[in-house]
């Protein structure tokens, strides 16, 4: 005890202080996160063989016979084009709520905030029932669209319906990082544009547009990641005909049980990821 | 008002006034403001005066009253149509677009020919010293270089009116200075009217043709620089304007005022009753005690050195009068100060310079 008193603290330089600060983190990313992907990644390379067994042999033939599909390649050509249509539609209904609830202050804005996460607080499978209910063929929505006389498209089991429960889930996550990237959104410079000469909507074109871009590029981000990868949507919604990378992933994995085509997909998937990050950074760079 | 005022007015304020929710933050103003001078609006935070440019720039809608510029009712036109330059506080830079952008801003609203965009722009930077920096982002300017940028930026577009809201409050005391002579000669070098809010009198005193001193939302005073500070309306404005002494004091029925136990004259009118006497430190000659000679119709007084605090350019004397304190500035001539704490003195001022106020607080 005593001989221990005496010697002198420890003092830890900063770089080893952060590599003990940050093992732990890096330990669970590499056992629950890292390696699981490699696994994955091998089993794209592996045959699959009859009753769902994986032939632990190293080919191609998963990668080949999937971009030589032309299933497949729709199938990748319509996941990323729906989520991104999904994308924008999300940006375009949440951007006006996000610049309102910027602006907005005290309870008022504490308010609203929880209510724009409070859908977050239920599970997408029951936001999702809950649109089944409105948009099934008897559901409100259709029975007020035959009332007033407007055409009523049937909105289940289609990509109508899937993009519209997909843009609602989505808009949560677009509104909050919107807002957070509105920091550089100053009243005071718009302000500035109006005193020059700037009507509200040239204000709008040239200075709370750009200045709000990188809030922009993080909630596109964000949302496409989350569309591409989205699942239970567009099951329950797609009523099982509506094929995204997401649900045909599932249907391999657990239906036919071919893995290795399954994790070709997902590793698929992981690349779309790469590439929405790389683009991401691109525009950030191009920002700044 | 006749015809000829109305000519010489450019900015005219009738009965403006606005509240927010049910502060009153300014009941009545009346304020008319010529062509091509420099108006201050100066007064403590929280008295109107930034409330006020903000309603001429139409940042603010006023409850009621209206606002001319040049013999037109601006009261109802947007923003973006009343022609104003704005320097704000912060400058308030395009922080994604560059200098000469920045400039080029009101231009383009104002869907200018490109020739001519370039051409004033160019000639906005180098009345600003600037044009080296055209293709600097804001942030890579200095505080100083940033707000000649937004001064620019605010005079390319020749405004009818230019307004400065505090524009020097975030720079350093060397450069204010600098600033200060620089926003002046560029002022009167274009002949713009202009509208200058500040907290801080040095500002006013030295920039400004003509001052509004506000209080709570009304004019307490509006003058020239020397009519505010030599013939102070108010009690207030004798106070936020320099530095002063205040002491009580009362009128007697014979018209005798006394302050500090001692008889005083004064030139202003005495009406019987509790005044507030006020004196500039620097208009008291201080001397040895008995060498002091009172000028004629003037005041002499003895008293004892309280503190005596070294400024630099000024030495400060606390001198103990009665049961008083008054205060006397003398800029220092020698190394160390004449007087120590402990001389009696006599403090000899002429009878001008006591300023006499009725007492509010009795």
């Amino acid at each position: 005890m005593n001989a221990a008193a005496e010697t002198a603290p420890r003092t830890w330089r900063s770089g080893e202080l952060a590599i003990v600060l940050l093992l732990p983190i890096a330990l669970i990313n590499a056992i629950g996160f890292i390696l699981p992907v490699l696994n994955l990644a091998r089993y794209s390379f592996n045959q699959s063989t009859a009753g769902g067994g994986i032939a632990d042999v190293f080919t191609w033939e998963n990668w080949t016979g999937l971009l030589r599909d032309p299933f497949y390649l729709e199938l990748i050509f319509n996941s990323v084009w729906i989520s991104l249509a999904i994308t924008l539609t999300t940006l375009v209904v949440s951007y006006p709520i996000a610049l309102y609830l910027h602006r907005s202050t005290g309870s008022w804005k504490t308010f609203l905030t929880v209510l724009v996460i409070s859908p977050l607080l239920t599970s997408a499978v029951v936001r999702t029932y809950g649109w089944i209910a409105l948009l099934t063929d008897n559901g409100p929505v259709l029975s007020f669209l035959r009332y007033v006389g407007l055409p009523a498209p049937s909105l289940m089991f289609n990509i109508k319906g899937v993009f519209i429960g997909l843009t609602e889930i989505l808009m949560p996550y677009m509104i909050l990082a919107l807002m957070a990237g509105f920091g550089r959104l100053d009243p005071r410079v718009e302000e500035a544009a109006r005193t020059l000469g700037a009507t509200p909507s040239r204000t709008f074109w040239k200075i709370i547009l750009p200045l709000t871009l990188p809030g922009i590029a993080l909630g596109c981000l964000l949302c496409f990641v989350l569309a591409v990868s989205s699942f239970i949507t567009p099951k329950l919604m797609g009523g099982g005909r509506v094929f995204l990378l997401a649900t045909e992933i599932y249907d391999q994995a657990i239906v036919t049980l071919n893995w290795p085509l399954a994790s070709t997909l997902s590793i698929l998937v992981l690349i779309v990821f790469g590439a929405a990050l790389w683009a991401y950074s691109v525009v950030l760079r191009r920002l700044d | 008002m006749t015809v000829s005022t109305a000519k010489e007015d450019h900015l005219r304020l009738e009965n403006i006034g606005v509240s927010f929710g049910s502060v009153n933050v300014i009941p009545s103003l009346d304020l008319s403001v010529r062509k091509g001078e420099m108006v201050a609006f100066l007064g403590p935070s929280g008295c109107g005066k930034t409330t006020t440019l903000r309603m001429i720039a139409g940042l603010i809608t006023p409850s009621h009253g209206r606002i001319h510029v040049g013999g037109r009712d601006i009261t109802a036109l947007p923003i973006h149509d009343r022609d104003m330059g704005m320097v704000f506080q912060s400058y308030a830079l395009f922080p994604h677009m560059d200098v000469s952008r920045n400039v080029q801003f009101g231009l383009k609203m104002r869907n200018l020919a490109a020739g001519e965009i370039a051409a004033r722009t160019k000639a906005a930077l180098d009345m600003v010293q600037l044009g080296h920096l055209a293709g600097r982002k804001p942030k890579e300017l200095s505080g100083g270089q940033q707000q000649r940028v937004a001064l620019a930026r605010a005079l390319v577009i020749q405004p009818s009116i230019l307004l400065l809201d505090e524009p020097l409050s975030n720079l350093d005391a060397k450069l204010r200075d600098e600033m200060r002579v620089q926003i002046r000669a560029l002022q009167q070098a274009s002949g713009i009217t202009a509208v200058f809010v500040t907290h801080d009198q040095v500002e006013a005193l030295s920039m400004c043709d003509r001052i509004v001193v506000m209080r709570n939302g009304r004019v307490e005073q509006f003058g020239t620089p020397t009519e505010i500070y030599e013939k102070p309306a108010t009690a207030f404005v004798a106070n936020f304007v320099g530095r002063t002494n205040r002491l009580k004091g009362t009128v007697d029925a014979q018209g005798n005022l006394s302050a500090a136990g001692q008889q005083l004259t004064s030139s202003a009118k005495l009406e019987p009753g509790k005044v507030e006497v006020l004196v500039r430190p620097h208009r008291i000659a201080m001397q040895p005690a008995g060498a002091g000679k009172a000028a004629e119709g003037g005041n002499l007084v003895q008293g004892e050195i309280a503190s005596v605090t070294f400024i630099g350019d000024l030495v400060q004397y606390g001198v103990r009068v009665g049961g008083d304190e008054i205060m006397i500035e003398e800029a220092t001539r020698r190394c160390a100060p004449p007087f120590a704490a402990g001389d009696t003195v006599s403090l000899a001022w002429s009878a001008g310079d006591t300023l006499i106020y009725p007492d509010k607080d009795q």
